[in-house]
């Protein structure tokens, strides 16, 4: 069940460029709270989850074209935001990290025979009918309804005493290592539903990136109490062995300047991302790259996002996509830093609805992102005609 | 009740402005030295037995997220609440031992205030009165000092630490103008000796011999002003030992938390129970219009060890049933999340918790309505909130005074206190 998988790519995979239009194959709405979670679960299903708890599967066309598929399914169990969710190599299993202290793992051939309709622009359509609305004269839409199959979880890692914000697997899809706001890191065995090893960082654990090896673990501390000696920021790259810190990054005063929201090693494990988190000036938050190694500094990426939220590596090692909260996904040439292609339209500028989360397929043929006024973008990596 | 002040004890203008230049002119000991001392002060000393600590949470916390949840509500954000020693009665999740000191609360849900912004809010919450009104009324640190303090005390009547109010004294004068600790509790640099005791008290018989001969000649206010304010700092010299942490901090460490905040309020414990009759204790970190839930998590960290070992203390004490211990801020925060996951500034249905000083606890008083938009029950103003606090304390809350002929009282025409709040 928890085979390891390549990562091998066939070769037109691996030569696949970024797309070169920012417009959106398809967008997916979803509007009951802010999208703060998205993962690819094998080639075509989309996995999306919410600031509710609320977690919903699409299974997108096999090829780019025609209207917004609707949901499939609806995976019920958390209880509050989903700050995480990841799948294993094979497609098989979701995992979803939360507010509500748990991490739940999904398996997705389960089928269940329940169902329920939902309705995908709820929210739209009640603040259209509210007083507010009325007096706005705010259009009433039509519903987007869908009728999903509902699952449960098929196991719940209980560890963590308090949000679950960062979590990370290996390549294997068999260590899970994740981070919470009582600053305990805890690596588990996945296939086993077992703690392997915990210890506990300064503040609170926020990005957590796990080398594909599972022999490393990044973790970024914070304590955001702004005007207060309390404050408390780190980066440290830690042995998953041992529990035993190797490298404090923050001793690079490159490093040291920020609180990282985000975090991902490369698909070799010879770099680390680090993208800085929090509300930032523009010109403020540059993408770093690391050599976990040395931990020195190779090279910085434009500024721009106004801080980090998500950031993951194209699975041919040589872009990485990074978002956030300038609404726009980015995605940069490793090798020379360079911007290769900006996707989305700001929707106003400075603080409109930010993208939470990015995902790319293990097969490289989609990229999505979710944002906070309750929608998904896909884009398609393999349109011809762009 | 404390009868009203006479014409005779109301503070001059001019006497105003020659203390504004003392206090303007650094003496940060103003708070002892008086402009006036009138019989009327010393008659009401009897009442010097009730003290008032301030946590002033500075930026304005958030009611949704500390006091009156909104659980499944589109307006109810991340955290959850929990329930307290009182049945009924719920407080957020990240507030675990406050919710064990429920029973000692008066939780009003229902402030609707008048001043939106923190420079006005600041004032209004610290006064009761809108900052724009031409009279400079004085912060009820200031008020209580004047009623509540002993003139004849080494130690300050009117203490606090860190960001807190900025009125000061106004009308009441520089003898009752705050006197500033560092966040943590730490005595201002100038009250350290850099000479041996007796030395310093050599320098201080000098001084003060110089200083006579120079009042003999020159007769006026400002200058017996500036001779009391050295002297209360001599007398500050002398108590400072109060002041002094470094036995019994290390104990009460783990109680209060290692934090500013924890410092600040086991030193306005130490103050009240040595007779300060009023303590503000600021915390920062609460003006979320930015991650306003990682925000309030890590704030109430830090204020609910605190607070709850705060009442504690008092409690163990026996000093609680005379010490209210007010929670509060300038404004409190919107129902509605903006898009930059924070909360703006909110007047309209927010929450204030007073405990302990004749406060009747382990009650809510007023609610907010489904969403915390609107107050649903029991508006309460600045002025009702005051007339309370004034009220359990002993103070007159209609008590008059005068800036030059013109009259003004302690709190604005219809304050009323809250009846069912007061034992």
């Amino acid at each position: 069940m928890w085979h390891s998988l390549t990562l091998l790519f066939p070769a037109f995979l691996l030569a696949q460029a970024p797309p070169t239009s920012d417009k959106a194959t398809w967008t997916l709405p979803w509007d009951a709270d802010w999208v703060t979670a998205v993962s690819f679960v094998g080639p075509n299903r989309l996995a999306v989850g919410n600031n509710l708890g609320e977690i919903l599967i699409w299974e997108l066309p096999d090829k780019p074209g025609g209207s917004a598929p609707p949901p499939v399914r609806r995976l019920e169990g958390h209880t509050n935001t989903i700050n995480r969710l990841l799948s294993t190599p094979d497609g098989r299993w979701l995992i979803s990290a939360s507010n509500d202290h748990a991490i739940r793992c999904w398996d997705m051939q389960h089928e269940s025979a329940e169902s329920a309709g939902i309705v995908l622009n709820a929210i739209t359509i009640a603040d259209a009918k509210s007083p507010a609305g009325r007096r706005a004269g705010r259009k009433i839409p039509p519903p987007i309804e869908a009728q999903v199959k509902l699952s449960k979880e098929s196991r719940v890692l209980s560890g963590h005493r308090d949000w679950v914000v960062g979590m990370s697997l290996s390549a294997d899809g068999r260590t899970l290592a994740s981070g919470d706001d009582k600053g305990d890191v805890i690596i588990w065995d996945l296939p086993a539903g077992k703690e392997i090893r915990r210890w506990k960082v300064k503040g609170w654990a926020w990005a957590v990136a796990l080398a594909p090896d599972a022999g490393l673990v990044a973790v970024s501390e914070r304590r955001p109490l702004v005007f207060d000696s309390g404050r408390h920021v780190g980066m440290k790259i830690w042995d998953v062995r041992s529990g035993e810190m190797k490298r404090d990054l923050a001793l690079d005063k490159d490093i040291n300047k920020h609180i990282y929201g985000a975090a991902a090693f490369s698909p070799d494990g010879k770099l680390l991302a680090l993208g800085p988190g929090g509300e930032l000036d523009p010109n403020n938050s540059k993408i770093i790259l690391v050599d976990p190694a040395s931990g020195k500094k190779i090279r910085d990426l434009a500024p721009g996002h106004m801080g980090v939220t998500d950031l993951v590596f194209h699975p041919d090692g040589k872009h990485l996509i990074s978002c956030g909260r300038d609404t726009n996904v980015r995605i940069w040439n490793v090798a020379d830093g360079k911007l290769v292609k900006q996707l989305g339209q700001p929707r106003g500028g400075q603080f409109k609805d930010w993208f939470h989360a990015v995902a790319i397929s293990l097969d490289a043929r989609w990229l999505a992102a979710g944002d906070m006024a309750g929608a998904v973008q896909v884009w398609s990596l393999t349109n011809p005609q762009k | 009740m404390v009868p009203w002040n006479t014409r005779q004890e109301h503070l001059s203008r001019r006497a105003l402005l020659k203390g504004a230049l003392v206090t303007a002119g650094g003496l940060a000991v103003a708070n002892w030295g008086g402009l006036f001392h009138s019989p009327a002060v010393a008659a009401d000393a009897p009442r010097r037995r009730k003290r008032c600590i301030l946590l002033w949470m500075n930026g304005g916390a958030s009611q949704i997220d500390t006091f009156d949840m909104k659980p499944g509500r589109r307006t109810g954000g991340p955290f959850r609440p929990i329930q307290t020693n009182v049945t009924g009665v719920q407080i957020c999740e990240y507030l675990p031992r406050m919710a064990r000191q429920v029973d000692k609360l008066a939780i009003i849900r229902s402030m609707r205030t008048q001043s939106p912004d923190h420079p006005d809010g600041i004032y209004h919450m610290h006064t009761c009165y809108r900052q724009s009104e031409r009279v400079p009324h004085p912060e009820i640190g200031a008020m209580i000092a004047r009623y509540l303090g002993d003139p004849d005390s080494d130690l300050p009547s009117f203490v606090r630490m860190g960001s807190t109010g900025n009125g000061g004294a106004g009308y009441l004068g520089p003898r009752y103008e705050p006197f500033s600790l560092g966040r943590e509790g730490r005595l201002p640099y100038f009250t350290t000796p850099y000479v041996n005791a007796q030395a310093q008290e050599r320098r201080s018989d000098l001084l003060r011999f110089v200083e006579e001969e120079f009042a003999r000649q020159h007769r006026a206010e400002p200058f017996e002003s500036h001779r009391m304010a050295e002297a209360r700092a001599w007398r500050l010299l002398r108590a400072r030992s109060v002041f002094d942490t470094s036995r019994d901090w290390p104990e009460a460490r783990d109680r209060y938390g290692d934090t500013e905040l924890g410092r600040g309020c086991f030193m306005a414990r130490k103050l009240v129970e040595a007779g300060v009759p009023f303590v503000e204790v600021g915390q920062e970190n609460y003006d979320s219009h930015v991650d306003n839930f990682v925000c309030h998590k890590a704030n109430m960290g830090v204020l609910d060890p605190a607070w709850s070992a705060l009442l504690d203390d008092l409690r163990e004490r026996n000093l609680l049933e005379d010490t209210l211990v007010v929670w509060m801020g300038e404004v409190g925060r919107t129902p509605y999340i903006n898009n930059r996951a924070g909360r703006d500034h909110f007047i309209r249905a927010w929450t204030i918790v007073l405990a302990g000083g004749g406060i009747r606890g382990g009650q809510v008083y007023g609610a907010s309505d489904a969403d915390g938009r609107e107050v649903q029950d029991n508006p309460v103003s600045e002025g009702d909130l005051f007339a309370t606090i004034y009220t359990t304390l002993g103070v007159n809350p209609r008590v008059r005074h005068y800036v030059g002929t013109r009259p003004v009282w302690a709190t604005p025409e219809g304050s009323r206190p809250i009846r069912p709040l007061l034992s």
